[in-house]
C-alpha cells in the first residue's frame, strides 16, 4: 500500500494539493480565499495531467538535433496550455464580479454578504 | 446541398464569430446589435437544418477538422442527440428577438453596453451548439467553458442587488464541476491514451483489468461534474437564485438549453461506458434514479411555496431535469427515448414560460404572484401562452409535456420499478398545484394593484416570439412522434451493450 502511494508520489501530491484547495473553497469567508482555493484546485488538475504525459528517461518532444526517443507525450502540455487560458479567464471574471459586489455591498465577507440577503 | 460536410464547420463557427463581431459591427450604432445577433442564428438555424435532415437520412456521420483524421485530429460528431441544437438555434434566437425590447428597459444595463450583451449570448449559444456535436472529449471541456462562462457573465448583467452574489455563487459551484470533468478527461486519457470519444470506447474495452479503478474514479468524477450543470438534487443550489435573478430572455436561455447541456453530456458519458462495457452501470443508474426522484419532487414542492414567478419557474426546472435524469437512470429503451426527447420539450416549454414571465415583468415592473393578479385581463395573449406552457408542463395530453413523461412513465413499469413511475406521477401532481395557484392568481383573483388592468399586451418582438412557442407546445404534442421515432435508432445503439 506504502509502496504504491511512494511510488505514485505525483498523483498523491495533485491529490493533497487538491483537497487544500477545496478546504479553502469551502472554510474561507473572505470571497478572494475562496476563489485562492478554487485557483489552488484549478493547479492540482493541471498538475496531475502534465505529470500523466512524463515518462521515465524521456527527453522533449522538440525534433533537431540529438532528439532521442523515447519522449514525453506532448499533448497533456497542450492540454494544460488551454486549461490554464480558461482558468485565467474564470479568474478574471471572478474578480470582477468580486468587485462589482464590494462596490454594491461595500463587504465581501461570505456571512456579511449572506445577512445582508 | 445537404451532403455539403461544412456545415458542420459553420454551425459552431457562425455564433462564435458572430459573437467577435457583434460589438464591432454595432459601433456605430447599437441598435444593429441584435439584428446582426439574430442574422447569426439565422445561418446557424440553416445549418442545423441540414444537418439534421442528413442525420435523418443516413445516421450519424462524422467531420474532421482542419481534415485531420480522427483519433489524431479532433472530430466533430453529429449523432441524433446533437439534434438537440434544432431547439439551441429556435429558443436563442427567440431569445434574442425578446432581448430587443427588453435590454432597452434594464435600467442597470449600461445602453452602450448592450452589444456585449449579445456578444455573451452567442458566445453561449455557440458553446452548447459546439458542446452538442463535438466528438472530442477535452473539446468538449472547452466548449463547457466557453458556454459556462458567458453564462456566469449573463446571470450577472441584470445588474440587481444580488445578481453578483447569485453569478459568483454559480462561477464557485460551475468552476468545481468543470474541473472535475476536467480532472476526469485527464484520467481517461491517462488510461486509453486517447481523446476521440470513439476511439476512447474502443481502447477502453481493453484496457488491462487493474485500469478499473481510475475509470471509475473518471466515471463519479464526470457524473457529478454533468450533474451540477444540469442542477440535481444536492448539487441543484446555484440555479433557483441564477435563473430567477438574470433577465427573463436569458432564463429562458439558461433554463432552457444550458442546463441540459448537463443532459448531454451525461449521455456521452453513457455512450462511451456503455459501448467499452468495462464497468457495470447499475449502481450509478440506482444512484441516478433516485436522485431524480428526490429532484421531481422536491423541486416541485419547492415551487409550490414561491410567490415570486420566476423562482417559482427555477424550481420547476429542477423538477422536470429529474425526470430526464430518471429517464436515464431507468436505462429502458423507452425511458431513455423519453428522457431525450424530454431534453427537447421542456425547453420548448420553459422558453415559453420565461419568455412570458418576462413581459408581465417588461409591462408591469412586478414580478411575484400576489402584485400580478389580474394581468390574464390585460394582457389575454400572454397569458393564454403562458397557459399553454403550464398546461404543458403539467403533462396534459395533447401537449409537448405529455409524450415524453408517458415514455419515462412507461419506462418505469417496464424496468419493474414501479414505485419510480409513481414518483413521477406524484411530481406531476404538485406541478399541477403551483400552476393551478398561476393561473387562478392571473384570471379570477382581484388585482391589488389597479393599474395592472391598465397596461397594454406585450410588444410585438416579445409576443411573437411567445406565440410561436406556445403554438409549438401544442403543435409537438399533437406531432410527437416524430422526435420520438427520430431519437430511437440513438438510444437503441446506446443501451444495444445491454442486449435489451
Amino acid at each position: 500500500m506504502l509502496e504504491a502511494l511512494w511510488h505514485n508520489i505525483d498523483y498523491v501530491a495533485s491529490v493533497v494539493l487538491f483537497c487544500i484547495g477545496l478546504y479553502i473553497l469551502i472554510a474561507k469567508n473572505n470571497l478572494i480565499k475562496k476563489f485562492l482555493g478554487l485557483n489552488i484546485m484549478e493547479t492540482a488538475v493541471f498538475a496531475f495531467i502534465v505529470t500523466i504525459g512524463v515518462i521515465e528517461g524521456g527527453d522533449a518532444p522538440i525534433m533537431g538535433h540529438g532528439a532521442q526517443a523515447p519522449f514525453h507525450s506532448p499533448i497533456p502540455h497542450a492540454l494544460v496550455l488551454t486549461g490554464i487560458v480558461v482558468a485565467v479567464s474564470t479568474t478574471a471574471l471572478a474578480l470582477s464580479l468580486i468587485i462589482r459586489i464590494y462596490r454594491q455591498c461595500g463587504t465581501i465577507e461570505a456571512d456579511e454578504l449572506r445577512e445582508m440577503e | 446541398m445537404i451532403e455539403w460536410p461544412h456545415w458542420m464547420a459553420i454551425v459552431v463557427l457562425a455564433p462564435l464569430s458572430g459573437a467577435v463581431l457583434t460589438p464591432i459591427v454595432s459601433l456605430r450604432d447599437r441598435r444593429i446589435a441584435p439584428w446582426f445577433a439574430l442574422a447569426t442564428m439565422t445561418v446557424t438555424s440553416v445549418a442545423a437544418l441540414f444537418l439534421i435532415m442528413r442525420v435523418a437520412q443516413e445516421g450519424p456521420f462524422s467531420y474532421p477538422l482542419g481534415a485531420w483524421t480522427p483519433p489524431y485530429g479532433i472530430e466533430l460528431r453529429f449523432d441524433e442527440f446533437s439534434a438537440a441544437i434544432s431547439v439551441v438555434c429556435l429558443v436563442g434566437s427567440l431569445a434574442i428577438l425578446c432581448s430587443v425590447r427588453y435590454t432597452e428597459w434594464l435600467r442597470e444595463l449600461a445602453k452602450p453596453r448592450i452589444p456585449y450583451y449579445y456578444a455573451l449570448m452567442l458566445l453561449n449559444l455557440g458553446g452548447m451548439i459546439g458542446f452538442m456535436i463535438t466528438g472530442d472529449l477535452f473539446n468538449l471541456f472547452v466548449f463547457l467553458e466557453i458556454l459556462s462562462l458567458s453564462g456566469y457573465a449573463l446571470v450577472a448583467v441584470s445588474g440587481e442587488r444580488t445578481a453578483e452574489m447569485a453569478a459568483f455563487k454559480y462561477l464557485l459551484m460551475g468552476a468545481i464541476s468543470s474541473l472535475l470533468v476536467l480532472f476526469s478527461v485527464g484520467i481517461i486519457f491517462g488510461i486509453t491514451g486517447s481523446l476521440n470519444m470513439v476511439d476512447v470506447t474502443t481502447r477502453l474495452a481493453s484496457v488491462a483489468a487493474d485500469a478499473t479503478m481510475p475509470a471509475v474514479l473518471a466515471l463519479g468524477a464526470l457524473t457529478i461534474g454533468f450533474m451540477v450543470k444540469a442542477a440535481i438534487f444536492p448539487v441543484h443550489v446555484w440555479l433557483p437564485d441564477a435563473h430567477a435573478i438574470a433577465p427573463s430572455p436569458i432564463s429562458a436561455v439558461l433554463s432552457g438549453l444550458v442546463v441540459k447541456v448537463g443532459i448531454i453530456g451525461m449521455l456521452r458519458v453513457y455512450q462511451i461506458y456503455y459501448g467499452s462495457g468495462i464497468l457495470d452501470l447499475t449502481v450509478l443508474n440506482q444512484v441516478l434514479l433516485w436522485l431524480g426522484a428526490i429532484s421531481i419532487v422536491m423541486g416541485a414542492f419547492f415551487a409550490i411555496f414561491q410567490d415570486d414567478i420566476k423562482l417559482m419557474l427555477a424550481y420547476s426546472t429542477i423538477s422536470n431535469i429529474g425526470y430526464i435524469v430518471m429517464g436515464l437512470g431507468l436505462s429502458t429503451n423507452l425511458s431513455v427515448i423519453g428522457g431525450a426527447v424530454h431534453v427537447f420539450n421542456h425547453a420548448l416549454i420553459k422558453a415559453t414560460l420565461f419568455l412570458a414571465a418576462g413581459a408581465f415583468i417588461y409591462r408591469t415592473g412586478y414580478r411575484t404572484l400576489t402584485d400580478l393578479r389580474g394581468i390574464g385581463r390585460a394582457m389575454p395573449l400572454t397569458s393564454i401562452a403562458l397557459s399553454i406552457g403550464a398546461v404543458s408542463i403539467v403533462g396534459i395530453p395533447p401537449t409537448a409535456g405529455f409524450l415524453c413523461k408517458w415514455y419515462i412513465a412507461l419506462g418505469a413499469f417496464e424496468a419493474d420499478q414501479p414505485m419510480f413511475g409513481f414518483a413521477l406521477i406524484f411530481g406531476a401532481l404538485f406541478i399541477f398545484i403551483y400552476y393551478i395557484r398561476m393561473v387562478n392568481a392571473f384570471y379570477f383573483q382581484e388585482p391589488i394593484h389597479k393599474e395592472v388592468l391598465r397596461v397594454e399586451e406585450a410588444p410585438l418582438t416579445m409576443l411573437g416570439p411567445i406565440l410561436l412557442l406556445a403554438a409549438l407546445c401544442l403543435i409537438m404534442g399533437i406531432l410527437g412522434r416524430i422526435p420520438l421515432t427520430f431519437i430511437e435508432p440513438a438510444a437503441l445503439r446506446m443501451l444495444a451493450p445491454l442486449g435489451g
